[in-house]
């Protein structure tokens, strides 16, 4: 493990070997500690409540695995679920990302080989912090090639516990993210070895553990953009070199094959223009190559350089100029609203709600920099600034990573996720840089030299550095002759640092650890509160409720809900749904909005349409919970309004002062949608708070306005016990439809007067009218 | 014509130099404008606290969504008192708390510079203390300050 060089062969002693040996050993110990601790601080909701699976997605991804263990890898791939998206359905093996199924499966298959029967769920639950923990090797990994062992060190512990990689890897939270880091890091690490060493194996292993990542997140665009941007980077600062030329063709041409097996991505690397920066590098980059070639052998010409120079600059704007063209006239698709949203930010609110309607893509704020890396924001630029001082080609790569991982994270919440490896490495590099100093009570002066040995022994611990130093550091440090107390000084002040930053990081453990328990770890399907003695009262009514679905009604029921819950309606009862998570059909989304938000007539037609059995409805207003649906109605009804604009407007539901309310000033088309009648059918009955009146609703905190009605076509299924779940069963038409006052119409139509109004003639119901035309010439005028 | 092409192609050097029998390379006088530098480390060091500034206070967020400068509310006796920082949102702040949030942080890591300038060689002695006098001072000051904006912002925070 330790590169000892030669000019520092003469100061080893006997004890070399064994303390080479004691180094790797609390590397080795050092490790373990940092994956078991990254593991046990991501197990605060299985601690709490049990091993359940959280959120939306992660049933999806669930559901999905448990098909595959149950029906093998090919019929996964050729699934076609017919329980989603009444009554499109959905091509699960199309659109989907198998790596997550695929790990898992392997995982599943693997133990019960060995004949230990662990449920896949388990399984599934306690994938991410497994893999937390294989992330914090493969920071370690990667921080060791840019800096140093030590740096990696801190590295690998920073990236265990920073809260803004746990926030999305807890135990339950099996998603995409939890191997998509693993593999987006250990990719990077593969590549700065590649850039390295120049090897073909490198680069292959690159491109082997590139197509995990395509096959794991659709964040691989990150990889597939910044490897060009670097390769190009390091051409522009001159640091071109046939280490990179190897690396990145190799990479490049086997990346892009094994991108294409996933179905998902199918013929997207050679068609997109997320993916055409790669693709033009690679041209530049051969173009480059061959004037690099002939400028060898051509060295006695003159201006050779210029004109190699200027002849890269002229072939890069003509492959900018062809990519430019293919995508206007169509045969590179333009970028996807997804990716164009982080560049152009209002686009997404203006053209495609439903991006901007979630709560992950909302922009950050300075709180979430703060919750989610603490002590290391502080670190970050220091760390960036010592890349800066020292560049070497894969210092340039950190720092695109970083400024690119900023700005992204600036966008979006949802990013600060790749954000945080970046964080932690240069945080490690500044905070070792330092320490690399101030730990050290020896040396006082001579910094450089000091440098230079431990860089090239690779020392864990300083301590038994000392015996090599010593003999260094008395050679060189002769004549300084108020040495001494200015050694004690110095000592003085390197302990006081040593025990500032000691303290520091304690601090820093003990906030990650709080962030976790407290804001990071909620199932969302389980909820609790805590009542004024501490005692806990758990809300499990999600739960209840699917499993009444899943109990109570008839296998192919369809279920229409809002398009949060499709994945656990799914999951946890196994009834047909209407619209989930996956949100690919947004005129269908659309629909839903509209029955939701029309009266009760309106919404009849739609919902026997699509054949609609049962509807579900989430109701916070009992015991104050503040994500149900009434708070997100007015998305529904932008979403709604965006397909149908003609039927549905955001300003109707808004009182006069342009307030959306639910009390007495509350709008009558409010009061008269399906979605209040539903949240609130016998509410006006209900006294959730002895002081208030009746129908006091405690999210909103006001009493609503329209209580006591009936509901027409629907009639109440199932509430649950907290009032949160609410199902209603859609009656079936009455057997002949009375109009009410049907006689009086046609009486009123016969009558004498207004037989008299029209002149004598008679009245036809419903007749078209014909508009007279005007002459030509009239209507110059 | 063939003949005379193979006559003076004897080696792969020839070959390549058959093209300039026919062209003559022309007399260009191309230079890299002298205004493109490599910036110095200063400037980058600069350059790179600014962006980060702007980043973490949270810009992006401000010109999405354009809060107030700071918020405002009115006492029991109608005066209309400003509120620095928006309590219990953690996705939501005003332009004010962001820039002072984000100052807080650069000050942070100016601190951390500052302390590894500290042991450059062949500094006097005076320079070096009050550096990390200085670099102390910006630490304390950072963190103390961030914890308190996170106090008011959220009451519960570390309890």
């Amino acid at each position: 493990m330790t590169t000892v060089n030669d000019n520092t062969s003469e100061y080893i002693t006997n004890s070399s070997s064994s303390s080479a040996g004691l180094k790797s050993l609390i590397t080795v110990i050092i490790l373990i500690c940092v994956c078991i601790s990254g593991f046990i601080s991501r197990l605060f909701s299985i601690i709490r409540f049990e091993s359940v699976i959280h959120e939306f997605d992660p049933w999806f991804n669930y559901r999905s695995t448990v098909y595959m263990t149950d029906n093998g890898f090919y019929n996964f791939l050729n699934w076609f679920d017919d329980l989603a998206w009444y009554p499109l359905g959905r091509i699960v093996g199309g659109t989907v990302f198998p790596g997550l199924m695929v790990t898992s499966g392997t995982i599943h298959w693997f133990f019960h080989m060995i004949n230990i029967p662990i449920h896949i769920r388990e399984i599934c639950v306690f994938l991410a912090p497994v893999f937390s923990g294989l992330t914090a090797l493969a920071t370690y990994l990667l921080t060791k090639e840019l800096w140093s062992k030590r740096a990696g060190l801190f590295a690998a512990a920073f990236i265990a516990i920073a809260p803004g990689y746990s926030s999305r890897s807890v135990a339950g939270s099996y998603d995409n993210e939890a191997i998509a880091i693993f593999a987006l890091i250990f990719t990077y690490y593969l590549w700065i070895r590649s850039i390295k060493t120049g090897s073909i194996f490198w680069s292959s292993c690159t491109a082997l553990s590139y197509f995990y990542m395509v096959s794991a997140w659709g964040g691989y665009v990150f990889i597939i953009n910044l490897i060009p941007v670097h390769v190009g980077f390091l051409l522009l600062l001159g640091r071109y070199s046939l280490r990179l030329y190897v690396s990145y063709s190799i990479f490049y041409i086997l990346g892009l094959i094994l991108s294409m097996q996933i179905p998902f991505v199918g013929f997207q690397p050679v068609r997109t223009s997320e993916h055409m920066i790669a693709a033009g590098i690679f041209i530049l980059l051969q173009a480059y190559t061959f004037f690099d070639y002939l400028y060898n052998k051509l060295r006695y010409v003159r201006n050779i350089e210029t004109i190699f120079f200027n002849l890269s600059i002229i072939i890069s704007i003509i492959v900018f100029a062809i990519v430019v063209l293919l995508t206007y006239t169509g045969y590179i698709a333009p970028w996807s609203g997804r990716f164009y949203s982080l560049w152009d930010t209002s686009y997404a609110a203006k053209h495609i709600p439903i991006i901007i309607s979630v709560s992950e893509h909302q922009p950050t704020t300075w709180t979430s920099f703060f919750f989610d890396l603490h002590l290391l924001i502080c670190l970050y630029p220091v760390g960036a600034w010592f890349c800066v001082k020292d560049l070497n080609d894969e210092r340039v790569f950190i720092l695109l990573y970083a400024v690119f991982a900023s700005y992204f994270a600036g966008v979006m919440i949802r990013l600060m996720l790749t954000l945080t490896p970046c964080v932690c490495i240069l945080a490690a590099i500044a905070l070792s840089k330092t320490l690399d100093y101030y730990a050290d009570a020896e040396s006082s002066e001579m910094v450089s030299n000091y440098d230079d040995s431990v860089s090239i022994c690779d020392e864990v611990e300083n301590d038994e550095n000392n015996q090599y130093l010593d003999n260094n550091a008395q050679n060189i440090d002769e004549t300084d002759d108020n040495d001494d107390d200015q050694n004690f000084l110095t000592s003085n002040i390197k302990i006081i640092v040593v025990t500032c930053i000691a303290m520091m990081l304690l601090l820093f453990i003990v906030h990650c650890t709080w962030i976790t328990a407290t804001a990071y770890s909620s199932p969302s399907i389980v909820l609790v509160s805590y009542n004024s003695d501490g005692t806990r009262a758990i809300v499990d009514d999600y739960r209840e409720a699917y499993y009444w679905l899943r109990q109570n009604t008839p296998e192919k029921a369809r279920i229409m809900s809002w398009w949060d819950y499709g994945y656990q309606i799914a999951g946890m009862s196994n009834r047909t749904v209407l619209v989930d998570n996956n949100t690919w059909n947004n005129s269908h989304i659309a629909l839903v909005g509209k029955a939701m938000a029309s009266n009760e007539t309106e919404a009849y037609k739609i919902m026997t349409m699509l054949d609609v059995d049962y509807i579900l409805v989430i109701f916070g207003g009992v015991i104050g919970f503040s994500g149900d649906d009434i708070n997100k109605f007015l998305w529904m009804v932008r979403i709604a309004e965006g397909e149908h604009p003609k039927d549905i407007k955001e300003n109707n539901y808004f009182n006069d002062n342009k307030e959306y309310r639910v009390d007495k000033s509350g709008s009558p088309i409010l009061f008269n949608c399906l979605m209040y009648k539903l949240c609130y059918y016998r509410f006006g009955e209900l006294y959730t708070d002895s002081a208030q009146p009746s129908g006091f609703d405690r999210t909103r905190s006001v009493e609503i306005g329209h209580k006591n009605f009936d509901l027409e076509h629907v009639e109440e299924a199932y509430t649950s016990a907290n009032w949160i779940v609410r199902i209603y069963r859609v009656k079936k038409l009455s057997n002949r439809f009375q109009a009410k006052d049907a006689l009086e119409k046609l009486t009123s139509s016969l009558s004498e007067e207004s037989f008299e109004k029209n002149d004598g003639k008679g009245v036809i119901l419903n007749k078209p009218h014909v508009k007279k035309g005007t002459k030509k010439s009239m209507r110059r005028t | 014509l063939f003949d005379l092409i193979i006559k003076r192609v004897k080696t792969m050097e020839g070959l390549y130099r058959l093209p300039f029998n026919v062209v003559q390379c022309p007399n260009l006088k191309l230079k890299k404008p002298s205004w493109i530098r490599k910036p110095s480390n200063t400037m980058v060091l600069f350059g790179l606290l600014v962006s980060y500034f702007l980043v973490t206070a949270g810009v992006i967020y401000d010109i999405i969504v354009e809060p107030p400068s700071v918020g405002s509310t009115t006492d029991e006796y109608g005066h209309h008192k400003p509120v620095a920082f928006m309590a219990w949102r953690i996705n939501g702040q005003y332009i004010m708390e962001g820039l002072a949030a984000a100052f807080m942080f650069t000050l942070g890591g100016l601190g951390f510079i500052l302390l590894d300038q500290t042991n450059k060689p062949n500094m006097p002695r005076l320079n070096r203390v009050l550096m990390i006098l200085c670099s102390f001072i910006f630490i304390l000051v950072a963190y103390c300050a961030t914890k308190i904006f996170i106090r008011i912002k959220m009451p519960s925070y570390l309890t």
